[in-house]
């Protein structure tokens, strides 16, 4: 059994609408602006129904229809399980008229509609011929609707939430916004007894669904690099989600899009850290050349941090050999008359700049700040533990400088 | 002299945007990023001419993040953008590579001199921005004022 959107040809159909509506130029009221869905059991189009956007978050299910042999078999029930799932995200309300018979009000009731309006005489006065069902002639539109926000899967919602987390977390955010954007999506889509815990590498959310049904749900997100623009992006999601602008499928869509957002070029960043290094080795003490010097050697380096990112390397790795490659390019140039630099220190303390972890240091305080305080702990030593390892690397290459040559000159 | 007030305006701002470039910023945040920067470090060096690092690493902190407040509220967008980037020109790389010159030197006084500074200096960008931090966001909605100002206009209408 699967249901299949109709979009053109919709004319094809007609028979089966006609079943539901017996007046064609009722149905071509409402056939090209409505969507269409069709369902089909083993290659058979057995139900058919066509929804219609009202405005104001509401919709109405202007026709549904089951061909006379497979009546009575729950494809009618099906549809409308499927329909109220798929436009949950979208309409708060769907709204569906029918005349005055126990059979159709029973169907309907049955699946989760109540009675909400009559409009009265308009069968006598919209249709050309008598409507008679089981012997009676309808005459007044009895309006049935039902709030669709029940039907959302809290499971779907809950995994939706997670997933924005998880995307900002491993990106860089501080844990408010992570909490938050999670705690907007959920109230959102009605899940509203959630509760969540987060943490600088994980989530941990729970959600009640109904009396007895609780999901669960715990998410590893190791530390990783710092991508700002992804954030801004999910923030700008959570915010839409939240003004109700787009439904749960299309969420999940565009928070995929987002996650695929490349880095900046990487001829880009070494630039980058590049004029990084220079500006800041001018800012403390350079003069122009080592600022110049800081320039190739901020450069070079950023060639090794990108290198050392493809091939997955630990923290430690690339930062105690980053801080030894900076003073050891700091010490050649030194050594070569040509560049006029004097000192090492200007040209050592700019190219570092590009190796501190300011996103870390930053959102560590952030986190103290907002009393998370563990994975503001945690951030902070991975902050410390960084400014450690470039300082082990920087040492040791001076200290192997400093006892070939017998000293240096600060 | 004048080259010195280019310099300190130049080279935080470029600093800045280069390092909003490596954190993948969003290219339309670049000149405020650099402006926010550039705020900081003037900050910064202002209060140098008369007052430790660590006071003036204090302010120039405080005026980084009060401005990146002021911004996210403006430009709807996550104050990290404008703040990490913004608050580099301040954070202590210096302090880092001097303790570990002095260290390797054998100058132990003064690596434990540079490295408690660097502390003090890190100790003081986190009371900056802990501070901006716990003002309430309604402050920098130009909402909030808008309604004091109409509040103060109607009590002082009854006096």
């Amino acid at each position: 059994m699967d249901i299949e959107r109709i979009t053109d040809k919709k004319r094809d159909y007609m028979e089966m609408l006609l079943l539901a509506d017996p007046q064609e130029s009722m149905i071509d009221r409402y056939l090209d602006q409505g969507e269409m869905y069709v369902l089909y059991d083993q290659g058979r189009a057995v139900t058919a129904a066509v929804v219609a956007d009202l405005g104001g978050g509401k919709c109405e299910l202007k026709n549904i229809s089951t061909i006379p042999e497979e009546q009575r078999k729950g494809y009618g029930r099906y549809m409308i399980h499927f329909l109220c799932e798929h436009y949950s995200g979208r309409y708060d309300l769907m709204y569906v008229g029918t005349g005055n018979s126990p059979d159709t009000l029973g169907f309907y009731h049955a699946c989760g509609f109540v009675n909400s309006h009559i409009v009265a005489n308009f069968f006598v006065d919209n249709y050309e011929e008598p409507i008679y069902e089981n012997g009676i002639r309808l005459t007044d539109m009895i309006y049935l609707k039902k709030k669709l926000d029940s039907e959302l899967d809290v499971k779907k919602v809950v995994d939706l939430a997670v997933e924005a987390g998880r995307i900002l977390l491993k990106n860089g955010a501080e844990i408010f916004r992570v909490e938050e954007t999670m705690d907007r999506i959920c109230k959102r889509f009605h899940v509203d007894y959630v509760d969540s815990f987060t943490l600088s590498h994980a989530i941990f959310i729970t959600a009640e669904k109904g009396m007895n049904e609780v999901y669960t749900k715990v998410k590893n997100v190791p530390l990783s690099g710092a991508h700002l623009g992804i954030v801004t992006e999910v923030n700008a999601l959570s915010r839409e989600i939240s003004a109700g602008k787009i439904g749960i499928d299309e969420a999940w869509e565009k928070l995929r899009a987002i996650e695929q957002i490349p880095p900046k070029k990487g001829y880009f960043q070494v630039l980058a850290a590049g004029v990084g290094s220079a500006a800041f080795g001018y800012l403390l003490g350079a003069s122009v050349n080592e600022s110049l010097v800081a320039f190739g050697i901020g450069c070079l380096l950023y060639f090794w941090v990108l290198f050392a990112k493809k091939l997955h390397m630990s923290k430690i790795i690339v930062n105690i050999v980053g801080g030894a490659l900076i003073t050891l390019l700091a010490v050649l140039a030194l050594h070569v008359p040509a560049l006029g630099v004097a000192r090492l220190d200007g040209m050592i303390v700019g190219a570092i700049m590009p190796l501190v972890p300011g996103l870390a240091f930053t959102n560590a305080i952030r986190d103290i700040a907002n009393s998370d305080f563990l994975s503001g702990t945690v951030r902070m030593i991975d902050a410390l533990m960084v400014f450690v390892y470039i300082a082990i690397g920087v040492g040791t290459m001076l200290s192997i400088y400093n006892n070939m040559i017998g000293g240096i000159t600060v | 002299m004048m080259g010195n007030v280019a310099a300190n305006l130049i080279c935080p701002f470029l600093g800045t945007v280069a390092f909003a470039v490596l954190f993948n910023v969003p290219r339309k945040y670049y000149l405020a990023g650099g402006l926010t920067g550039t705020a900081g470090w003037l900050a910064y060096i202002f209060i140098l001419n008369f007052s430790s690092a660590a006071i003036a690493s204090f302010v120039g902190a405080f005026v980084v993040v009060f401005i990146s407040r002021m911004l996210t509220v403006r430009m709807k967008c996550p104050i990290t953008v404008f703040l990490i980037s913004g608050i580099f020109p301040l954070v202590p790389g210096a302090g880092v590579y001097y303790t570990a010159y002095y260290l390797v030197t054998d100058q132990i006084a003064l690596a434990g001199e540079r490295g408690l500074g660097a502390l003090k200096i890190a100790f003081a960008i986190v009371l900056g921005i802990a501070f901006v931090v716990s003002i309430p966001r309604e402050v920098f909605q130009g909402q909030y004022w808008r309604n004091r100002k109409t509040e103060k206009m109607r009590t002082g209408e009854k006096q």
